[in-house]
């Protein structure tokens, strides 16, 4: 197709909704910096913010909680959605459909209404609220997630796949844990990366189970927001750089790995 | 006939990847010519060129005398069919096929009367709101060509447009295209990897190698006279073997002077000589112009595919020698090993290694009981590169061993300056359990005996050549203890007769072919 | 290997807890007297009736999908060009991607609450402005402001849908509308943007629901006062621990979704079947 190298305006329209996606999160990492409670000019490098981040009890308590439960939920949910995905492909269809379609519930149906519904659950089953509720509900909607990306790896495998290593001598739990999870790996590692990132980013679900004064670290910031205060900043800080960081790395570690079998490669020839 | 369109020196170039090598090419009106050749020839790449979807890095298309290189395919007086047909799925038939000439603005009452007349040309009356998808692909190929030809365009171009379907539906399109090129009276121009596909239905073929015109001709010229090795093997399968022209109408190959049609060469030019498989016959040996033995006989349904070979291609003869040998047994440990003496060449003593030795004496150690596997942990031996025995010792950390022998001897290599190759093989000695037991046997007397064959042309460097024949006559399953010989031989010359009489193979027959059927070829 | 088909049993007890009974209870408080657990009280339509009868809840209702139809509008008319643009750079389109991708994945409240300071009455934006002798302008606790904060969460799901269904799109579609006679503008219009719907409509999905039911973006950039649907349920449950009238609610606002996305999806097949 020919076509003339021009700039064309959707072009110049991209640039300008790129830097709009990325100033807040400039704003938020410079004046993070800021020596003065202002949030127009910047005053001056400082780490006082920081200081009374890693001071404060409170906002420590919630990065502490946010991590935990992060991490608790990507374990377990990860684990039972591969569990589940792999049990569900050998049942019949009726059962298969229906639990997709009970799973597509959470995913479909806005945040809050999910939320509220396990905030009656836990009340009416007078489960005190706090990190348990909270750990529960996580678990709860990060499964649906898991499972979504690890279904369609399993549709593209060789359905002969444990067969051929039943045959080969292995017992079904052999066949599993060495034919069936390496070839799901790269959709179990994308489903605990999505599971991880939707926990420690959540709030509106965790908003409204939490109770007793258990805080994640979004819950920490809604509530400080009411007043302008620039320790908002420094959080916000930490968890950019956490995100971005997991990111990177599950986006490098598939190039590295490619760049270290190459050059295995190369060797040996 | 009026030249339509003249490519004059067309380059392409991708990536820094020459894909067109200046291409010259014309195209005269109401032509069925055909770009013929393997993928990435350059043949769609040349059709894109022509529809304007493609610039040219260099050189220009003229249409109708005049320069369109730079004007884009929809300004130009073509027409493409797609190669997934790229009907609009969000249209259905009528609308895919009046897209054209909605654009044009015109009447609607033309472009329904236009549609209407396409659809019945093409054979879909009544198919008119029938959405894309619930066609099947010979339909959608169809209101492909319809929703191209709609549009009156001088010259309609078609990438590969039948490789989507099953051979039965691809045979009867290939008749009805035919059927509507003559019947709209414009010229198409059919992109095909398909050799059958181009004979049936152009008027022209052009074939196509590495960016390259390699032949332009009709389909009986390219057919009959490929002017060289690629285009006769693109175009149906062939014998080409070499030969030498001693003058006009008289070459020389596989040993015997022949009557033939061509020439034009040198004296003595040395050239490449095809004979079609359907052009020879299969005749008792006294009145065949060749002689040779049946080697294969495969059924294609219609004919026979018979390999008749006229000549053994280099061969080495080794000896077998078959013992009785029982594993070595040590109660003690509980342990069994196994070992045979073995052959080598002078030359290779100096390269020996301990898995070599292992491997070449197929020794193995191995428990009474569970059949497992047992390490060799010690291989004791000295050796001299002089002919001889020389003994070589197993040993297992149990202490279970066995002493075999190593011959050294002078290389077993045979040259043969005709077809400038070597064959190599040495002597070895195996068990009657080793044959019995063998599942490949050709393979593994192959390798017992380290067979290989190379080539001696400077030009090849050296390349291995593959051993086709393993030649005993002993029967595996009886085997006894003795000494057998065993033959292992390179392809000699070969010839594939297409034929309806029924050979065995072994049998010793003659062919026969008429001085037109041997065609000349320039080397090269 | 049917052994392992026990392996999904324990899940399918848990969704019927934590995902069946939840909704369930949602179902069963709406039509429950104010005040009492749903297995003792009565069964009422009363949570509905007050919602129809108080004018001040309707007009949040109104309000709520004016703004989300105006953020889904404004997402759309910069979600196209800008996926467009993207499925147009050749090798350069996966970074993109990447790059559009990687702010959604970081909390959506931290992102949201940046913009407070952004556009404060004394804000970085009134800064910049006042160097251009513009202003100052009042954004915060504003439509425009709770539309920027919806947009600037939301666009990104437009993004990506819009440009997947781009860049699905076989080239040699819009190589055979040329081939026909389409000039770039005319095949833009008769083939690339109708092969296009399908994504538009995931991408109008994806900003809508959220868009409708958000409560935080409007409490953080609209202030205490101004009241979404989302800031009412919230209320109801947190504040008043009113469970029957906020179950009511939030069965309004799912069914007013699924209608909407019924709406949407009927509307694109039957375009589709007139063709």
């Amino acid at each position: 197709m020919k076509q003339k190298k021009r700039i064309h305006w959707t072009r110049i329209l991209l640039a300008a909704v790129i830097v709009f996606f990325y100033i807040p999160i400039v704003y938020t990492v410079v004046f993070s910096f800021n020596s003065s409670r202002s949030l127009t000019t910047f005053s001056g490098f400082s780490l006082r913010w920081y200081e009374k981040m890693f001071s404060s009890s409170m906002t420590m308590n919630a990065i502490w909680t946010t991590f935990l439960v992060a991490i608790l939920a990507t374990v377990i949910s990860t684990a039972v959605g591969t569990i589940t995905v792999i049990g569900l492909s050998k049942c019949g269809k009726p059962l298969r459909r229906s639990v997709n379609m009970i799973n597509d519930l959470p995913i479909m149906n806005p945040d809050i209404v999910t939320a509220i519904g396990l905030l009656m659950f836990f009340a009416t089953m007078e489960i005190s609220k706090g990190f348990m509720t909270m750990l529960l509900a996580h678990i709860a909607f990060c499964i649906p997630y898991v499972m979504l990306s690890i279904t369609p790896r399993l549709r593209t495998l060789d359905p002969n796949l444990a067969d051929a290593a039943l045959d080969l001598g292995a017992n079904p739990w052999q066949a599993l844990w060495h034919a069936i999870i390496p070839q799901l790996s790269p959709g179990i590692f994308a489903g605990a990366l999505i599971a991880f990132t939707m926990s420690f980013d959540d709030f509106v679900i965790s908003y409204f189970v939490t109770g007793n004064g258990v805080q994640n670290i979004s819950i920490l910031v809604y509530t400080m927001s009411k007043r302008v205060n620039p320790s908002i900043n420094a959080i916000s800080t930490l968890v950019i750089v956490i995100i971005t960081a997991a990111l990177l790395l599950i986006n490098l570690i598939p190039i590295l790995r490619d760049r270290a079998m190459n050059r295995n490669k190369e060797e040996s020839v | 006939m009026k030249k339509l369109i003249e490519l004059k020196n067309i380059v392409k170039d991708f990536d820094g990847q020459r894909v067109l090598n200046g291409i010259s090419l014309d195209i005269y009106e109401n032509e069925f010519v055909t770009l013929l050749g393997p993928s990435g020839c350059g043949k769609t790449t040349l059709l894109r060129i022509i529809a304007g979807f493609l610039d040219a890095d260099d050189g220009q298309v003229l249409f109708d005398g005049q320069d369109i290189s730079g004007l884009p395919p929809y300004k130009r007086e073509v027409n493409t069919v797609f190669q997934k047909y790229a009907l609009f799925p969000h249209l259905n038939v009528y609308d895919n096929i009046a897209f054209g000439l909605n654009l044009k603005k015109e009447p609607k009452d033309i472009i329904e009367q236009k549609v209407k007349r396409m659809l019945r040309l093409v054979g879909l009356q009544g198919f008119d709101k029938r959405r894309i998808t619930q066609m099947s692909g010979g339909q959608q190929q169809r209101v492909a060509i319809a929703r191209a030809l709609v549009n009156e365009p001088k010259v309609l171009l078609l990438d590969e447009p039948l490789g989507a379907l099953d051979l039965k539906l691809r045979k009867e399109m290939q008749r009805e295209m035919k059927n509507i090129q003559q019947e709209v009276g414009i010229t198409f121009i059919f992109v095909t990897h398909d050799q059958e596909e181009a004979l049936t239905m152009s008027d022209k073929i052009v074939v196509m190698k590495e960016g390259n015109i390699e032949q332009i001709g009709s389909p009986v010229d390219i057919y009959n006279e490929p002017v060289n090795r690629y285009v006769a093997n693109f175009i149906g399968e062939s014998n080409i073997v070499d030969g030498v022209m001693p003058c006009d109408n008289r070459v020389i190959f596989d040993g015997h002077p022949f009557t033939c049609v061509d020439g034009g060469f040198a004296k003595d030019e040395e050239v490449e000589v095809v004979i079609r498989p359907e052009d020879l016959d299969i005749v008792p040996p006294q009145e065949g112009m060749l002689r040779g033995r049946v080697k294969s006989v495969l059924f294609k349904g219609v004919h026979y595919d018979t390999i008749v070979e006229t000549r053994q291609g280099t061969s080495i003869t080794v000896k077998m020698n078959i013992t009785e040998e029982k594993p070595v047994v040590n109660e003690a440990a509980g342990e069994l090993m196994d070992a045979d003496s073995f052959y080598l060449d002078r030359d290779d003593v100096a390269e020996l290694t301990d898995a070599m030795i292992i491997a070449r004496s197929n020794a193995q150690a191995w428990t009474k009981d569970t059949q497992e596997g047992v390490s060799i942990t010690r291989i004791s031996y000295d050796i001299r590169p002089e002919n001889g025995r020389y003994p070589v010792t197993f040993s297992t950390a149990a202490g279970t061993s066995v002493t075999v022998d190593m011959i050294v001897e002078d290389a077993n290599r045979v040259v043969s300056e005709e077809y400038q190759e070597e064959i190599y093989a040495v002597n070895f000695s195996k068990s009657v359990d080793d044959i019995k037991e063998s599942l490949t046997l050709d393979n593994d007397l192959m390798i017992w005996a380290d067979a290989s064959a190379w080539s001696l042309a400077p030009e090849d460097d050296g390349a291995r050549i593959r051993i086709t024949d393993v030649i005993y006559d002993f029967d595996w399953e009886h085997i006894m203890p003795g000494v057998y010989d065993v033959t292992f031989a390179t392809k000699g010359s070969e010839y594939k007769v297409a034929t309806t009489d029924r050979t065995e193979p072994g049998d010793f027959v003659g062919l026969r072919f008429t001085p037109d059927d041997i065609h000349i070829m320039r080397k090269g | 290997m049917k052994r392992f088909r026990s392996m999904a049993y324990p899940y399918v007890a848990w969704i019927a807890i934590l995902i069946i009974i939840p909704m369930l209870l949602i179902i069963a408080y709406a039509f429950t007297v104010e005040g009492t657990a749903f297995f003792q009280g009565q069964f009422t339509l009363a949570n509905f009736g007050r919602f129809f009868s108080d004018a001040v809840f309707v007009q949040v209702f109104i309000r709520s999908l004016r703004i989300a139809i105006l953020t889904t509008v404004v997402c759309l008319l910069l979600g196209y060009p800008a996926a467009y643009a993207i499925s147009r750079s050749g090798a350069g389109s996966t970074l993109l991607i990447l790059i559009i991708t990687l702010p959604t994945w970081i909390n959506m409240l931290v992102r949201t609450y940046a913009w407070v300071g952004i556009l404060q009455d004394n804000g970085i934006l009134n800064f910049l402005l006042g160097l251009l002798h513009i202003g100052p302008f009042q954004f915060m606790y504003t439509d425009f402001a709770v539309v920027l904060g919806m947009v600037y969460n939301f666009l990104p799901f437009m993004i990506l849908e819009i440009h997947t269904s781009l860049s699905k799109m076989d080239p040699s579609y819009l190589e055979a509308a040329s081939d026909l006679g389409a000039n770039h503008a005319k095949a833009f219009w008769k083939v690339t943007l109708p092969l296009s719907i399908p994504g538009i409509i995931s991408g109008i999905t994806l900003v809508f629901l959220p868009a409708v039911s958000s409560f935080f973006i409007p409490k953080l950039l609209g202030g205490g006062q101004y009241v979404l649907i989302g800031n009412v349920i919230e209320s109801q449950f947190l504040t008043s621990g009113n469970w029957s009238f906020g179950s009511a609610l939030s069965l309004i606002m799912v069914i007013i979704i699924m209608l909407s996305m019924y709406l949407t999806r009927k509307l694109d097949r039957n375009r589709e079947d007139e063709l």
